[in-house]
Parts: structure tokens; sequence; C-alpha cells
């Protein structure tokens, strides 16, 4: 009963207003793909790096109940999400997640774009190449005929489809327009610091492209005592 | 007393020399005037690995050496801790740095003759930093406790085990008589800085040895004159520091725009003792090593050609029988040693991949030409190489 | 810069001329400074990193909710709200009188509750939102310790708190005594009264602006 929540959740309405990939993406994941798959290690603050209102991320958080230790009688407790919890799992357990998932655990999605060779633009591949199977072709239950692999099938059924959402800002949610979009916010999932990783990269550069130059000039001065002093 | 006790540094003086010891050490020493930019690699690693004890410090604050936390405090760093991110990247960057810079160093030794009379304890206590390094980088590599941490861990344990009489003992002990499991984990967090910190007692013994005999030149003649050297300060404070700059800019690019570019993706994804990832790989430093181990087909031969390597290299200075120094002046040799520098990089590039079919030939070939450089080569080539007139002065030689 | 004329014994006597008098000129002084202050940024994402996750969190709601049907009158119950521990009351008639007591007043530090140590509404008589309910943060002003709470008893029926560490004294509603070391009122965190047995810690209904962070001291 923890997490059941998830029917409530598609219905909330969205405040935002959407309008960059990662958002987009994050619309999808909340609406689609939240249903089975984990955020361990992203907490609902985080959220506001993709450029979510507080309030919007609060009323999210508050639609989450998280175990709060026990009750007068010992028994389990849950309340609200808060914005420090992590965004963390639909299923109690994993022995649930399994139980519902023909025996394989999805994914947690907090570095798939990092874990999953091909980073984001792969998992957009997968979400994109699942086809009709194709007649002879024999598939074990609980596996979907998707050419993104060698073998040919993928324990996730086809999770997307045309018109699945409706984007606050617009855009029509076409199947690879959602694929894409969930790649760009498993993308920053995975590398939440990128901007301000390369922010700092280029201002350390310059920096020391700076110091190169002052001590080559420095350098070329001090030796040339040297260079002249050779015989 | 030459100095009066009325200023404060006369005052120090008197009692704790260090001010003139350091004008002595590191203003004024002699040093060859014609080292080239390959003698700046000594300086980076010193300055990588202060940046990795710092950020290690401050890494070490936030972190938690159990099972159950050790991943998720990882992931807290990098997420949420403030500027943790950069703190990690500096980290880990700071590793292929450092063995970058002492790969580099310990060629230019080899290629230079630095390990040479009168120099054998300077390249004897480099080669234990650079064990010591290899110990610290890899107990530090378990302590995310991500997949390849624990099946690096797990496979470095069974080699250990595999060592006859002591091997068993020695995992045991890193163990704690369990399996791989938290004990173990805090005993390789206490391990990961406590080899970190006795770097530095090395490295004090590795410039002092330094120091008592001087630098090689590219020449490998010994400076005589006080027209050969130059003090150590202007004139290599700048080279040095132009050349940091140099480095930290490689570093700068590596950990701010090619952060994943040398580490194993699947150390993002917690450890799981019921999985095995694909196929298991060590990280570059160590992919050398990784390939003699996989190009031998019996457990034992494999383990003993890889510590093998490491351990020939101690015997270098002795097995080296040329009077002459550098090889510039060793025709043959140069080309040798440029083998060497090869094969070592194919057994690299060969530890990355299966060792199957034609990188199975390429390990098992560049093996066999590493210990038959310095078995055969080193000791018997002075016999028949006919070296080029070394100069009577290290100017001598200046082009 | 002068240096002696007997060069270091380890070194071969350095060669090139101008030791000592060379000059300090301006490429060497911004190279030198450029470096310290490419020194001192790098100590800025090791220093930042002692924040913490503080920096990252987008500062929620911490309060709690405490069902106080089950205090009786002169009972305190002790709960922790952000680690501190926070003292309950349910106050008798006779303690709200011994703090209406004339002489009292002389006997504090700040009777009147001038000096910022609780919310606006718990700036009364009472320092609570209602007389009946009494809300203290229990640490010391005067080193930290928890102080402990006389139960009212048939001799002293005000009840009142005492710090073990070092003997401040404090009336029922947290008022320091003057001849204690402890120089403030212990501090009252923002409460709202949701029912009759129900206490939000954490949350002013009638003062929202209050901070607990701009208090003089915990």
């Amino acid at each position: 009963m923890k997490r059941v929540l998830l029917i409530g959740l598609m219905a909330l309405p969205l405040t935002a207003q959407a309008s960059t990939p990662e958002q987009r993406g994050f619309q999808v994941y909340r609406q689609v793909c939240a249903t089975c798959h984990s955020l361990d290690h992203v907490t609902f603050a985080d959220l506001s790096g993709i450029g979510l209102a507080v309030a919007d991320i609060k009323a999210y958080a508050a639609s989450h109940q998280v175990p709060d230790g026990v009750d007068d009688d010992g028994d389990p407790k849950t309340r609200p999400a808060r914005l420090s919890d992590s965004i963390g799992s639909p299923y109690p357990s994993e022995a649930m997640a399994r139980l519902a998932n023909h025996g394989d655990t999805p994914p947690d999605f907090s570095r798939l774009a990092m874990t999953e060779e091909g980073g984001a633009g792969r998992i957009e591949t997968i979400l994109r190449s699942y086809e009709p199977k194709p007649a002879g072709v024999v598939l074990s239950a609980g596996s979907y005929y998707n050419t993104a692999f060698a073998q040919k099938h993928i324990g996730m059924p086809p999770p997307l489809h045309d018109g699945q959402v409706t984007y606050a800002d617009g855009t029509k949610a076409t199947l690879p327009q959602m694929a894409q979009d969930v790649g760009a916010f498993l993308d920053w999932v995975a590398h939440p610091h990128r901007s301000a990783r390369s922010h700092t990269g280029l201002a350390v550069l310059g920096y020391l492209a700076g110091l190169t130059v002052l001590l080559a000039l420095l350098k070329h001065r001090v030796w040339k005592r040297v260079k002249e002093n050779r015989q | 007393m030459s100095k009066p006790e009325t200023s404060p540094t006369g005052w120090l003086e008197a009692r704790l020399p260090i001010v003139s010891a350091f004008r002595r050490e590191y203003v004024d020493f002699a040093m060859p005037r014609n080292l080239n930019y390959l003698w700046n690699f000594g300086a980076f690693a010193t300055i990588a690995l202060a940046l990795l004890i710092v950020s290690g410090i401050f890494l070490a604050l936030n972190y938690t050496p159990s099972v159950a936390e050790a991943f998720n405090s990882i992931e807290t760093i990098d997420r949420h801790v403030s500027s943790g991110w950069l703190v990690r990247a500096i980290h880990m960057g700071g590793v292929s740095m450092l063995f970058a810079a002492l790969y580099v160093h310990m060629a230019r030794s080899l290629y230079y003759g630095s390990y040479k009379t009168p120099r054998e304890l300077l390249w004897l206590t480099g080669l234990g930093l650079f064990i010591l390094v290899m110990i610290a980088a890899f107990a530090g590599y378990i302590l995310p406790w991500g997949q390849m941490s624990y099946w690096g861990a797990t496979v470095v344990i069974n080699a250990m085990n595999a060592v006859p009489v002591i091997g068993p003992a020695l995992a045991s002990w890193l163990l704690g008589g369990e399996g791989l499991g938290s004990v173990a984990l805090h005993r390789f967090y206490v391990l990961h800085f406590v080899t970190a910190f006795s770097i530095i007692g090395v490295i004090v013994l590795h410039v002092a040895a330094l120091h008592v005999v001087g630098s090689n030149n590219p020449t490998g003649v010994e400076p005589e004159t006080s027209d050969d050297v130059v003090p150590f300060h202007p004139y290599y404070t700048t080279k040095d520091g132009l050349g940091l700059c140099l480095f930290l800019m490689v570093y700068a690019v590596l950990i701010f725009f090619a952060p994943d570019l040398l580490t194993l993706a699947n150390n993002y994804a917690m450890a799981n003792p019921l999985v095995t990832p694909g196929d298991i790989t060590p990280e570059w430093y160590f992919a050398p090593f990784y390939g003699i181990l996989r190009a031998v087909p019996f457990k034992l031969g494999g383990l003993l050609l890889s510590a093998g390597s490491v351990a020939v290299l101690f015997a270098v200075p002795w097995l080296d029988r040329s009077p002459v120094k550098s090889a510039r002046f060793r025709p043959v040799l140069r080309w040798a040693l440029l083998g060497l520098f090869i094969a070592f990089i194919a057994l690299g590039v060969a530890g990355m991949h299966k060792p199957t079919g034609l990188w199975l030939g390429i390990s098992r070939l560049s093996v066999a030409y590493y210990y038959a450089y310095f078995l055969l080569l080193l000791p018997f080539l002075p016999r028949f190489e006919k070296t080029r007139p070394v100069p009577a002065s290290l100017r001598g030689e200046n082009r | 810069m002068t240096q002696d004329a007997d060069s270091p014994p380890s070194s071969p006597s350095c060669p090139l001329p101008e030791r000592g008098a060379r000059r300090r000129d301006v490429l060497s002084t911004v190279v030198v400074g450029a470096g310290c202050l490419g020194a001192c940024a790098l100590a800025y994402p090791f220093l930042d990193s002692l924040n913490g996750t503080a920096n990252t969190s987008l500062g929620e709601d911490d309060s709690i909710d405490v069902d106080i049907s089950s205090l009786r009158a002169g009972q305190q119950l002790v709960v922790t709200w952000r680690g501190w521990p926070v003292f309950i009351q349910k106050r008798t008639p006779e303690m709200l009188a011994s703090l209406r007591a004339s002489d009292l007043g002389q006997r504090l530090r700040d009777p009147d509750s001038k000096i910022l140590q609780q919310p606006k509404d718990a700036t009364n008589w009472h320092r609570s939102v209602v007389p009946e309910i009494g809300v203290l943060i229990g640490i010391c002003t005067h080193l930290g310790c928890v102080p402990s709470y006389a139960t009212p008893s048939t001799n002293d029926k005000s009840g009142k708190y005492s710090c073990p560490c070092h003997g401040s004294q404090f009336d029922v509603a947290g008022r320091v005594y003057k001849e204690a070391p402890a120089p403030y009122n212990l501090p009252v965190p923002p409460v709202t009264m949701m029912s009759a047995t129900h206490v939000r810690i954490g949350q002013s209904k009638g003062d929202p602006g209050f901070s607990i962070a701009s208090i003089q001291q915990i």
C-alpha cells in the first residue's frame, strides 16, 4: 500500500509549463516510467535543477508516501515525502518489483544513462525500436520484440505510444518526441552537474592559459641569461 | 652564528635551520643546466599526489565505509554535497594524472639511465613509491562499492589466495575472516589512506636521495664545473611552473570535459555479489599488468609473471652493465627501449580486451619481449653494442 | 635578500651572477600573485564541501505534530525537533498564577521577553500561544546543557527549571533568574495549536515570518 498513489499522481494537474526537453522528459517519467522504474539517488529537491518550481516539486513530493518508523502499536507508518527524500521506487520491496515484472527488477534510473553503453541516445533508440513481432519468431512470456538488441527482445513491454501524455507547452507528444525527452531527462539525472562542470572548466582553463603565457614569458626571460652565456 | 638573533629568522635559524635548509635544497640547489621537459614529470607527480591527498581528506569527511552506505554516500557526494562533484572529480582524475606522470617519469629514467650509479637508491625508492601508489589506487577503487569495485577486489583477492604459503593468510587478514563485505571494505578504507600517507614519507626519502646525488641529465655526464649547473630557483622553478601549467590544463580537460573518458561506467552501478558484469577490465593504469596476467594460461604463472614484471625493475641498476648512462649514445638500446615502451602499451591495450586470438598473441609476444629486455638485452647488449662517443661535459652535447 | 658569501656545501658553487642583486620585477610579481590566486580558488571547492548537503536542499518544512492528549496538568513531555529537546508542559492554575506573581519580575533578567528568544505570538507573560500549554527548547543559554524540570510539588507549586551544569534557574515559562550565569531566556520554538490536544512545532500561525535561526541564542 506504499506507493499505489501512482494513479492519483497521473491525475495531478501540471502547473509548470514544461518547456525544456528535460522537463518534458520528467513529465513522461512521472506519468509513465515511474510506474515501474525507481530514482533511488535523486531527491525531490534535485528536480529544481531542471527548472521546476519549488511549489510544484513540493506538491509532487507530497503525493508520495515514505516509511516513517512505527506507530504506537509498532506497525509501520508512512508520511508524505519531503524535498530531501529520494524519489525512490514505486515498489515497496525488490521482491514486489520482481513479482510484477516476470522475475526481473526494472533498472534504477539514477545512473542509467551512464551505465547503459551508448548513454541517453541508446535509451532513446531502445524506446523507438519496438516493432510488431515478425511471423515465425517465438518469444518467451514477458519478452517483447525490439530491434535495438542483438537478440531482438527486451523484458519491458512497449512503454510509450503517441499522445500518451499531454505536454503543457503544446509540444506534440509523439513517440519519438517522448523517447527523446526521456533520454534528455535521464541524461541530466546521470550527470546533474554537467553545466556547472563545463562552466567551471572554462574558467579554470582560461586561468591556466593566462598563467601559462605569463610563465612562458618569465621562463624565457630567466633562461635567456643561460642561453647567452653558452660557449 | 653569522646571523644576529635579533631578527625572527635569526632566532629560528639558531634553533631549527629550516629556512637555510630550504634555501639550500630548493633555491640555490645546483641543477644540471641541460634538463629537458621530461624532467618535469616528478614535479607533476608530486602535485597530482598533493591534490589527491587533499581531495581525499575532504571526500573521507562525507564517505561511509559500510556495504549498506558506501555507494549511497558516494552518490550523495557526487549529487548533493556542495562542490562534492568537483572534489570527487579532482580525486578521480588525479589518480590517472598521477599514474601518467609516474609512467613518463619512469620511462625517462630508463631512457637516460637515471637508475645507474650513484642513483640506485633513487631508483629503488621510486619503485617503492610506485608499488605504494598501486596499493593505494587498488584499495581506493574498492571504496565506492560499485560493480567494478566489488569484482575487481574479488579477482585480486582470489589471485592473492593463489600465492603459496603467505597468500591465503594475507587474503584472510584483509577480509577479516569473512567474505568480501563491510569488514573488508573498512579495512580497504584504512589501507587506502595509510598507504597514501606512507607515500608522503617515501617521497621524502626519494627527494633526500635525489638531493644527495643530484639530478641526472640527458647526456648522463655528471656536472663538474659551475658552468654546468644553474640554481634551482629561478631556472627550474620557472621551467617546472610552465610545465605544471600545461599538466594542469590536461588535468582540467580530463575532469571538466571528459570525466567519463577513463572511468568504467559499470562502477556507477552498486556492487551486486550475485551478478558479475560482462567484462571485467581494470582501470587503464593497471591494464598492462592485467594483460600479463591474462596472457598466461595457468593461474600461478600469470600471477608470478605479473608480479615479476614489477620485481624485475628492482634489479635494473645491476642488470644494466653498460658504462654509458644515456640512451642518447646507445644506438641499439634506443630502439630496444622503444620496443619495450611499445610492448608495455600493447600489453595495456590487450589487457582491456578478451584474451583470445590476436590479442592473446600480441600480449604473449609483449610479455616475452618485456622480460627479454630486462633479462637479456640490458645485461648482454653492452658486449655487442657500439656506443657513440660520450662528450666530456654535459654542455658539449647541447644541441 | 642578502646572501652569505659562503655558498652551501652541497652545491658545487652556484654559477650565474645576480644572486642578491635580483630585482623583484613586475612580471614575476604578477606570476606569483596569479599563482596564489589560483591556489585560493582551488581551496574553494574543498572548503565548500564542508557545508555538506545543506546548500543543495531547498529549505523545507520540518515541523512535527505532537499529540498531547495523554499529558496531564503539571507534567512535561520531551520531544525532539531539529535534534533539539523540546519541552511541552501542561500548566496548572497554580503554575500560571506563579508566572503572574508580583515579585517575580524583579528577580528575572528579561521578565517581559524583550530579547528575541521567541516568536511574536509567544512574547507575552506566559511565553506561549495559549497560557495552559508551554513549549520551550530545552537548551540552557549558558553553555548548552539540558535544564531539568522540577515537577510542581506541595512545597513549590510553580514548577521551574534548573540547569545541572552551572546552576542556572528558569521559571516555568523559561525566563532566566538574575543570579544565574545563563544570559537569556530559554528559546521558544514556533508553535501552532492545531487543537486542544494537538501541537505543531516548527510552524507559527501567529508569527509566520519567524525563523528559529533569527533568535539571539540557542
